[in-house]
């Protein structure tokens, strides 16, 4: 038969400056099956095909830097075709500022401080994501950590606005304790948490009321 | 000139979320996802400013040209914001939540016109005033007697206006960054 309609399951960018579509194929028919990605720019007629079928990874197509307009839609769509026909996905309307989702923040870590005249603390630091340019403020990141008590199910979550650095000062002495860190542009979507890392909290930590 | 920056910032990001929430709250009422006003989109009143499309452009384009480009785009929209206002007014059950976001805007507009007058006057000085705008002829059809005319008029301003937003707030951001904390955000 001929080919099922494949689809355009979502299209992201990671720095607001390249992006990624992603499809899902339909059913092949049984038959040998072509499957093309074509866009279309924002008041052009030219139909374009997709410019990179690998880097994205597997059912992806990946628009570099030369391919990414900012200020315009894009309408991406697919076509299956073998032998007893063709079918074509729904067009995918997208605009590159409207979709950044970034790579969790990096470097994350994590120290117990003793400081001579002040309560002890534990710092968190971390760094943006290497591809991100904040520096020139082309992108400017928002934080937020969160951390628990290993065994527990609940999260303390923490608004760190621009900062690449945090201070906890009430933790659970003798505990030991998982951090994440995730991050947001000024204008788009949280990325996902950073791997977890753990620091143990010695038991001489003073609680609040002391 | 920090505090300048930092303050057209804070405006320019605002001025992007409200334009943002006033798109969606249209979406939402009157379009209901549905695609079809996509089709009837045939660019922006200011699209023939010329615009840097990427990253690797903004970067390479002089500062002077940057801040009159940001400043022609705020110029474009004094005339359709103004006319938003009254028009909004005459959407079936004028809904408060766009009607009192357009107002805010309007406001937004004419403020960060002045804030980037200022800057360009710091950063430039004794530079000639910069006038160059593109015209809006959207009236019309913002008062097309055709219902789905009109709601496809307004859906493809909104979504010109969120689009120039965040071309405003970007390129203040950039620029912030290179003049004002020497490219080390």
């Amino acid at each position: 038969s001929p080919p099922g309609m494949p689809e355009i399951v979502s299209c992201l960018s990671p720095e607001k400056e390249t992006f990624t579509c992603w499809w899902k194929l339909g059913t092949d028919g049984g038959l040998p099956t072509n499957y093309t990605v074509y866009y279309k720019k924002e008041r052009e007629n030219i139909t374009y095909e997709c410019p990179d079928y690998t880097t994205g990874g597997p059912n992806s197509c990946y628009f570099s830097k030369k391919h990414t307009s900012l200020w315009k839609t894009y309408t991406v769509w697919m076509t299956a075709t073998n032998r007893l026909g063709s079918s074509a996905s729904i067009p995918y309307t997208v605009e590159v500022i409207y979709i950044v989702v970034p790579h969790p923040p990096m470097n994350l870590t994590l120290e117990v401080k003793h400081p001579k005249y002040r309560k002890p603390y534990l710092w968190i630091e971390w760094q943006p994501p290497t591809i991100i340019d904040v520096r020139s403020g082309w992108l400017t990141l928002q934080y937020e950590i969160r951390l628990k008590p290993e065994k527990a199910a609940e999260w303390e979550t923490h608004f760190a606005g621009q900062q690449t650095k945090f201070q906890i000062l009430s933790l659970h002495p003798g505990l030991k304790y998982s951090v994440q860190v995730r991050c947001k542009p000024d204008h788009g979507n949280w990325s996902q948490w950073s791997p977890e890392h753990s620091i143990q909290i010695p038991s001489d930590f003073p609680t609040d009321d002391t | 000139i920090k505090d300048l920056f930092d303050h057209a910032v804070m405006q320019s990001h605002y001025y992007h979320v409200l334009s943002t929430e006033m798109f969606k709250e249209f979406d939402r009422r009157y379009t209901q996802g549905r695609e079809l006003f996509t089709n009837t989109f045939n660019g922006c009143h200011t699209s023939s400013l010329p615009t840097p499309e990427d990253k690797e452009q903004a970067q390479q384009t002089h500062s002077e040209d940057l801040l009159n480009l940001i400043h022609s785009i705020l110029l474009s929209w004094n005339d359709p914001l103004y006319h938003l206002v009254s028009e909004v007014r005459g959407l079936q059950e004028a809904p408060d939540a766009i009607l009192s976001r357009a107002i805010e805007i309007e406001d937004q507009n004419r403020r960060l016109i002045e804030g980037m007058e200022k800057i360009t006057s710091q950063v430039h000085p004794g530079a000639k005033e910069n006038h160059i705008y593109s015209v809006w002829s959207g009236l019309p059809s913002l008062q097309m007697a055709d219902e789905e005319a009109r709601l496809s008029a307004f859906y493809n301003l909104l979504r010109c206006l969120r689009r120039d937003s965040h071309k405003i707030d970007n390129f203040l951001k950039l620029l912030k960054c290179r003049i004002a904390y020497n490219n080390n955000c």
